[in-house]
């Protein structure tokens, strides 16, 4: 290790950062905790202090149950082939290409937008007959009448598509950064002992971009876990309760029902979905790199 | 692969990716420019509405008496109060957390990710009643502040992990020549980590221009509102009428994070980064 | 060396975070100068989207500002769907909430029920100027409690049957009559029903349907069957009652059956209206669409809903004016609420036909009108929404609003009725808590 065991300035760099969060992230956390064990109803004066009650009473619903089957089923999906398909396009527009810079920032301008307005636009895509999608396919001989949106399964797998769409400008832009990072003499040290392409890219490129990707990964995660704004502008859960999220169950528990109680536990039992998956992330990814960097 | 094939490939993907990234964008525009109380468009009549209604754009700029321009430049305030005090705490922690030592230090780092966890929803109410409290609704301050809670943790990791990258020789040889933990903070770290600074910058604005829910939440009157949130009137959750003004507004509010997503584009520049000892 | 080019940047660096510093003294909100009143007013954003009604609302709360020297109004709009009553009542809880407050009425009840908005009777009483009677009776029902009224009526509107002349005329289809039937109803829709030999699906639909429980509600009704029993307090033996369920199986058979409507995987949902594309003959609607009907330039006609029952029932659904309980200037509230709801802004208000006035005698001005008066004839025959009245309600349609969903996609093979039974127990479940 360094030298330095016990650097107080440390104390001194990470206060600012840590006072602001106690006060805007952790005081508001601890409150909702502090709800989750109560039936707590937005405008009724009693709160019932019930334990772990709701709890208990979310392990036994059906459509709790369901929504945690969508979310994991989305984020499943989502991660995995977001983080490759941004880190794939990264690494082309990483050439030094002409034009290139052009294309860096065509690719990151969905992010850009609203998410309203960009999910007004997918529900054009998916229109039936006339939307984007469907009059590509029929153009090319396909069926072009599925009404993406409204079909079990296939709404989910929009979800999932849109969610590529959107991140890819991100998630790109962060391993360019990385990316950016790696010295040449790396690649050119390895060129010089006969390495080809995929090689380096095996064992240099992957290994020193660890620390990007690990981030990467984690951070689509914790959003994909998050998802709410396509849910609600448009499908709404459906159809069938195919694309209900936890998170959109929140919304209608904390505002249709104004039960802040519950709604709190809830977002108690996502959080710890979401804890528990990132530290195996973690977990894995320092296995790995610890691994390649004795490569 | 011969090297022409390869550049030819490779230009062909992207140009297959830019066009499914840019015909959404490309709808966006010209439903915009559609009659107003036109229909969705359909791929037939996207290219050939019935005229060509840019007078939309004047409509939605002058709709109502809404101070558009005000909006703007709350929306700009904001942002790039949010911007700062980000850059500010997010680099400072994520030094402590790459390059010091301290005790509790990756169990703090931990519980930092732990705020990205949670969802805001439930967050709100007692985020808004402490907000109402400190007397900062309706005020630029309860806007910037509370804002950065979610992109604290997301900065100081994204930092965090782009610091871990730059190379410890340097910090060396920044001591050997008697820099001070705040010397290599200023005089190393920082400016090897434009490019991360610089992501860091370009999502945190483009986060905070395009917020609705809070900008909504914590303002009441209209000469605070944000543009997202000021041109949410035209704004249907069910997308029934009027899509061509619902597209103009988006435009509208996309355009200045689109400027300088552009200008700052510099920064993203591959460049020859800490060609290092030898230098 | 490490380069070390920072010390050009430390300048700029500085001027930004002072200014950044600075910025929040500069732009705070406009405090209240002295001996000024601000009456605070809030209101959904959104659905209206008409420069010039915006530019009028504007001019009449500076009339009513002229008419009280020392007091301004302040005009919070709280945009976004589904945001109107959450932020409300975070505002209530926090204490920071207006003094007056639009009230939409398919979601007053978890306002009226849970002290945010202020009796308005001990005005009504007080105030020699005021005449209640002035106003829809039925529409006024809608915000009371016993002997407590809660807010006056805005404007409203009857959920009505549109038709398409054009659409009847090329099929040589008579006008529907008031206190028509549901066999008639679906004989006229057969006949208005285009469906090609071989097609997939109609050409031209003779009923346009989307499944959005605010506009199918009525249909129960209007067999005899209900939602909820008559306190609000349960659905069993109610949605499920064998009225209800003919109800709901008589829609379902219009879309599965007789292919007079579109199914959900036919319709697009979001974004295509049918009706208004001309693809459909008739419509159930309320009085904003004509604006939107006008600007298409389209033939129509209004009729009241077609009923099983000796007398149509049909739903009303309304905007008023309240003042919350926490109003810091209670008494210029009930100022603004008559100035609003008076006659001669009324008829300014509705002038873009929004809506029909609450105000009888402005709602008068517009009469003579087929259209006006056709809805002005079904205001007898309404009722108000639940949402009126039990607090979870936007919740229930969601669930009613599901079961549709899932009945339809099943394709035959969940049965109505075990549908309505299932619901019923989840919408008592929902009310029990």
């Amino acid at each position: 290790m360094h030298q330095g065991d016990h650097n107080w300035r440390g104390y001194v760099f990470v206060a600012p950062a840590t006072i602001y969060l106690g006060l805007f992230a952790f005081f508001p956390m601890l409150f909702a905790a502090w709800m989750a064990l109560h039936r707590w109803h937005l405008l009724k004066e009693n709160h019932e202090f019930i334990g772990l009650g709701n709890f208990l009473a979310l392990a036994q619903d059906p459509f709790f149950r369901n929504a945690i089957a969508n979310t994991l089923v989305y984020v499943a999906a989502s991660v995995p082939l977001g983080v490759i398909t941004s880190l794939a396009v990264a690494l082309l527009v990483a050439q030094p290409l002409r034009g290139v810079g052009l294309f860096r920032t065509l690719f990151y301008i969905p992010a850009v937008a609203s998410q309203v307005a960009i999910s007004m636009v997918w529900i054009w895509i998916l229109l039936p007959e006339v939307g984007l999608l469907n009059s590509a396919l029929s153009w090319v001989g396909f069926d072009g009448s599925r009404n993406y949106l409204a079909e079990p399964g296939w709404a989910m797998a929009a979800l999932v598509a849109m969610s590529l769409w959107i991140g890819l400008g991100p998630r790109m832009v962060i391993f360019l950064a990385g990316l950016q990072n790696i010295p040449e003499q790396l690649y050119e040290a390895a060129a010089i002992d006969g390495a080809t392409g995929w090689q380096r890219f095996r064992h240099i490129t992957l290994p020193m971009l660890a620390p990007t990707t690990l981030f990467v990964v984690v951070t689509t995660t914790i959003a994909a876990f998050q998802l709410f704004t396509p849910v609600y502008m448009m499908t709404r859960g459906g159809p069938r309760r195919t694309t209900d999220v936890v998170l959109y169950h929140i919304y209608r528990e904390a505002w249709q029902k104004f039960e802040v109680g519950t709604a709190s536990a809830m977002s108690y039992v996502l959080f710890a979905m979401i804890l528990l998956v990132a530290l195996v992330q973690f977990r894995i990814m320092r296995r790995s790199m610890q691994e390649g960097a004795a490569a | 692969m011969s090297r022409p094939w390869r550049t030819i490939l490779v230009y062909a993907a992207l140009v297959t990716i830019a066009v499914t990234t840019v015909i959404p964008l490309v709808w966006m525009v010209f439903t915009s420019l559609h009659p107003p109380m036109a229909q969705i468009p359909t791929m037939r009549t996207l290219f050939t509405p019935d005229g060509w209604h840019f007078e939309n754009y004047h409509y939605v700029l002058t709709f109502g008496e809404l101070p558009i321009a005000r909006f703007a430049l709350n929306s700009f305030i904001v942002t790039t109060g949010v911007v700062l005090f980000q850059l500010t705490l997010c680099s400072l922690a994520a030094f402590a957390f790459s390059r010091l030592n301290w005790r509790g230090r990756d169990t703090l780092f931990f519980v930092f990710l732990l705020t990205m966890m949670i969802p805001g929803q439930v967050l709100v109410v007692p985020l808004f009643t402490f907000v109402q409290k400190l007397g900062w609704l309706d005020t630029y301050w309860g806007l910037i502040v509370p804002y950065a809670y979610l992109s604290t943790a997301f900065g100081t990791f994204l930092l965090r992990q782009f610091f871990n990258s730059i190379p410890r020789s340097l910090d060396e040889a920044a001591r050997l020549d008697g820099c001070s933990d705040w010397g290599i903070f200023w005089h190393v770290i920082l400016p090897s980590s434009k490019p991360a600074l610089a992501t860091l910058a370009a999502f945190g604005f483009i986060w905070t221009w395009t917020d609705f829910y809070w900008a909504m939440l914590a303002t009441s009157s209209t000469e605070m509102r944000t543009l997202e949130v000021g041109l949410s009137v035209f704004k249907d959750a069910y997308g029934g009428m009027r899509w061509p003004l619902q597209m103009t507004a988006a435009v509208i509010v996309l355009t200045p994070v689109l400027i300088v997503f552009l200008a700052m584009q510099r920064f993203f520049v591959r460049g020859m980064v800490l060609s290092g000892l030898k230098g | 060396m490490p380069t070390a080019a920072t010390g050009s940047h430390r300048p700029v660096l500085a001027t930004l975070v002072v200014i950044f510093f600075a910025l929040p003294a500069v732009g705070c909100r406009e405090d209240a100068e002295e001996g000024v009143k601000v009456l605070r007013v809030a209101n959904w954003g959104g659905v209206q989207v008409d420069s010039e009604f915006m530019r009028l609302e504007r001019k009449i709360r500076e009339e009513f500002e002229q008419l009280h020297p020392g007091v301004r109004v302040r005009f919070e709009q709280i945009p976004g769907p589904g945001q109107y009553a959450p932020k409300l009542l975070m505002m209530h809880v926090t204490g920071s909430v207006p003094d007056v407050v639009h009230l939409d009425a398919s979601s007053a009840a978890v306002f009226i029920d849970n002290g945010v908005l202020r009796d308005l009777s001990p005005f009504i009483e007080r105030d020699a100027d005021f005449d209640l009677e002035g106003y829809f009776e039925n529409v006024t029902r809608i915000a009371a409690r016993g002997d407590r009224l809660y807010a006056i009526p805005l404007d409203f509107t009857p959920m009505v049957m549109y038709y398409n002349k054009k659409l009847f005329d090329a099929a040589g289809v008579p006008y529907p009559r008031p206190g028509w039937t549901w066999d008639e109803f679906l004989e006229t829709a057969r006949k208005l029903t285009v469906f090609p030999e071989g097609a997939r699906a109609p050409t031209q639909y003779g009923f346009n349907f989307e499944n959005q429980p605010p506009l199918w509600m009525m249909w129960i009704w209007n067999n005899g069957g209900d939602l909820l029993d008559p306190e609000g307090r349960r659905a069993t033996g109610y949605f499920d009652s064998p009225e209800s369920i003919a109800a709901v199986q008589f829609l379902v058979d219009l879309m599965t059956k007789h292919r007079v409507a579109p199914h959900l995987t036919e319709s697009a949902a979001a974004g295509l209206d049918l009706f208004r594309a001309g693809l459909a003959a008739m419509d159930l609607k309320g009085h904003w669409m004509i604006i939107d009907y006008r600007a298409d330039q389209m033939n129509f006609g209004v009729v009241g809903l077609p009923t099983n029952l000796p007398r149509r029932v049909t739903v009303v659904y309304e905007a008023g004016l309240a003042v919350t309980a926490h109003a810091k200037h209670p008494d210029l509230g009930w100022e603004y609420i008559k100035f609003m709801t008076s006659k001669g802004v009324q008829v300014r208000r509705v002038a873009s036909g929004l809506a029909i006035s609450g105000n009888r005698a402005a709602a008068a001005e517009f009469a003579g009108n087929p259209v006006e008066d056709a809805f002005l004839a079904e205001v007898e025959y309404a009722r108000p929404p639940w949402g009126a009245k039990v607090e979870r309600f936007p919740f229930i349609e969601d669930l009613v609003r599901e079961m549709l969903e899932d009945i339809l996609y099943s394709h035959g093979k969940l049965p109505v009725s075990k549908a309505m039974h299932e619901t019923a127990k989840l919408i008592d479940a929902a009310l029990a808590h």
